[in-house]
């Protein structure tokens, strides 16, 4: 049952949503989102790689034997991170240096590897990218809020800019690894209360 | 056989167009990539280190070689003292290393100044060391055989609040940029008087 | 001697991997819903992480750094992790069936560990040596074998208690988590 290109993207915005609804990609998720920027940031580099690797292996889907496509995929998708991590070197060095070890991690972001086993190697190139570019955003968007919320909160402020003012004293724990988990988790426990409804 | 054949043939190509195109992208970012950490890490502090300097730091750069590493000297003559800036790296941050670069004044064998290039530290507490000049001005004027550390260990460094650990760091830093400018002296001694016959560069 | 004492005390406890560096979330939060799945996983965590630290480390001392090759590393070390989970596999299977069957499922989803792949980096980043990879990969295993199987303990619990539902699950999994590493934060004068 095909869906049209618009359903494929959506998806990844709200229904399988990851980390909150597609349980994958969690490591960065918990470790960058320091910061709104940081967020940002790896979940833009991630869709990068998730959309070239989607579409190379859906154009290869036919050529790549069964046996040892993980082994492919895992191929393609490393040369793709280990490229955004050369452009991320070479254009915005700041952000590279602050997201750090976690981008070679990006070749082992469950999501990465999971869209090109459960979509990319069965679909058509279009759909791959609709479905990698939803995801991907999706990615991007939730890093996004969950960053803003740790920064908001651990650091007082937002993009870098000071929201309330001197006399406030962040939970500093918040951008720090507990403050990570418990953010992800008070978050998830929103999403929940929202779709139920 | 045909299977395993087929199987050896596309990982193989896989991995040769994968060393490629890596190869390929590697060459063409690489001199922006050096631009990029001179530019980010250390430009800053070059220009508050050297900020009355005849020269321009940056372009008179020249490397050593320090053993088995290639360490790059910013040179300048600010009034009539010849500095030297080199690049270390603080073992023991809270988060990872602290990089500094430290200047020396090459007659007198003092610290004219440093400043934190590269730090994972935490923002608002070891981010302070970067931030905050007057944490790197204490290590101004200091001698390169008195090794620094904070208070806490008994020297005269007094360290950031709630950052203990960032500020022992940069004298770990500080410590072993004295010791590699010991450790090179005589070749920057050469160094600076070439560059001095040679008119600097204006 | 006491050089790697300190060593292990920070990869155990102060550099938890994954409550301190965030590393090795997916499984952590699959396999600790129960003890037993939580232990066997620890175990085959250990089993890879010690193989793969020196595989890994001995790749980027033998082949990468002395040909200047180091932009391969992200695509070689995960074709060695991907390549020794499946060696370890077919091993087992052989030699050992009782273990591999104990170990189940878990073996082949630790090529997508990120503790695995991190601490294989981290080893590098750090220039440990030979014997401090081997130690800090093990120390590495073990302390993300401790957090999981601490958490499992806990989650145990907290399924047991009366917790409403937007909460439920993963949710409270996460907040949970949260306190498990705010104690552990404690450790962190230490390094």
């Amino acid at each position: 049952m095909a869906k049209s290109l618009t359903q494929e993207f959506v998806k990844g915005l709200w229904e399988e949503l990851p980390p909150f609804r597609l349980v994958l990609g969690l490591c960065p998720v918990l470790a960058v989102t320091t910061t709104a920027k940081n967020g940002i940031g790896m979940g833009i580099a991630t869709t990068f790689v998730l959309l070239c690797s989607n579409m190379l292996i859906s154009l290869l889907r036919n050529i790549i034997p069964q046996k040892i496509r993980i082994a492919c995929f895992i191929t393609i998708i490393a040369t793709f991170v280990t490229v955004v991590e050369f452009l991320m070197k070479a254009y915005t060095y700041p952000l590279y240096l602050t997201l750090g070890i976690f981008i070679p991690l990006i070749v082992v972001n469950c999501i990465v590897l999971g869209r090109a086993e459960a979509f990319a190697c069965k679909n058509g190139v279009a759909h791959s990218l609709a479905d990698g570019l939803g995801i991907g955003l999706g990615f991007t968007l939730s890093l996004g809020v969950l960053g803003s919320f740790r920064e908001v909160l651990g650091a007082g402020t937002f993009f870098g800019h000071s929201v309330f003012g001197a006399a406030f004293q962040p939970f500093t724990f918040m951008v720090e690894a507990p403050g990570a988990f418990i953010g992800l988790g008070i978050l998830l426990c929103l999403m929940n209360i929202v779709s139920s409804k | 056989m045909n299977d395993m054949f087929k199987m050896v043939l596309v990982l193989a190509v896989l991995c040769s167009a994968s060393g490629g195109i890596l190869a390929g992208v590697r060459s063409l970012t690489m001199d922006r990539i050096e631009y990029q950490q001179l530019k980010f890490e250390k430009e800053p502090v070059i220009r508050s280190i050297f900020a009355d300097a005849d020269n321009d730091p940056m372009t008179d750069r020249f490397k050593l070689t320090d053993g088995d590493t290639q360490r790059t000297i910013f040179p300048g003559k600010v009034g009539d003292q010849n500095i030297v800036a080199l690049e270390a790296l603080g073992k023991g941050g809270f988060s990872g290393d602290v990089g500094l670069l430290v200047a020396f004044d090459i007659d007198s064998d003092t610290i004219v100044g440093s400043g934190v290039t590269t730090h994972s530290e935490t923002p608002g507490f070891g981010s302070k060391a970067k931030e905050d000049p007057s944490f790197v001005a204490q290590f101004e004027g200091r001698d390169v055989s008195s090794a620094a550390s904070v208070k806490n260990d008994g020297g005269d460094i007094d360290a950031i609040s709630g950052a203990t650990i960032t500020s022992r760091a940069v004298c770990v830093g500080l410590n072993e940029a004295s010791a590699i400018y010991q450790r090179l002296k005589p070749e920057l001694k050469k160094s600076m008087d070439n560059l001095a016959s040679k008119g600097g560069s204006n | 001697m006491t050089e790697y004492i300190m060593l292990a005390i920070s990869c155990i406890f102060v550099n938890n991997i994954m409550l301190a560096q965030n590393l090795g979330a997916c499984p952590f939060l699959g396999t600790s819903k129960s003890m037993d799945t939580a232990v066997g996983m620890s175990m085959a965590v250990i089993f890879v992480l010690v193989m793969a630290g020196i595989t890994t480390w001995t790749v980027e001392a033998a082949i990468l750094k002395p040909l200047d090759l180091q932009f391969l590393r992200t695509v070689a070390f995960i074709l060695i992790i991907a390549s020794l989970v499946q060696f370890v596999e077919m091993f087992l299977k052989k030699s050992m069936p009782s273990l591999y069957a104990g170990l189940g499922i878990f073996l082949p989803l630790i090529t997508t560990n990120c503790a695995v792949m991190g601490a294989c980096l981290i080893n590098i980043n750090k220039e440990y040596s030979f014997m401090q990879a081997l130690v800090s990969s093990f120390c590495y295993a073990v302390g993300f074998g401790l957090a999981l199987v601490l958490f499992a303990g806990v989650r145990e619990r907290v399924i047991m208690a009366r917790v409403p539902k937007p909460l439920q699950d993963t949710s409270i999994g996460l907040i949970t988590a949260g306190f498990v590493a705010l104690a552990f934060f404690g450790f962190k004068g230490m390094g």
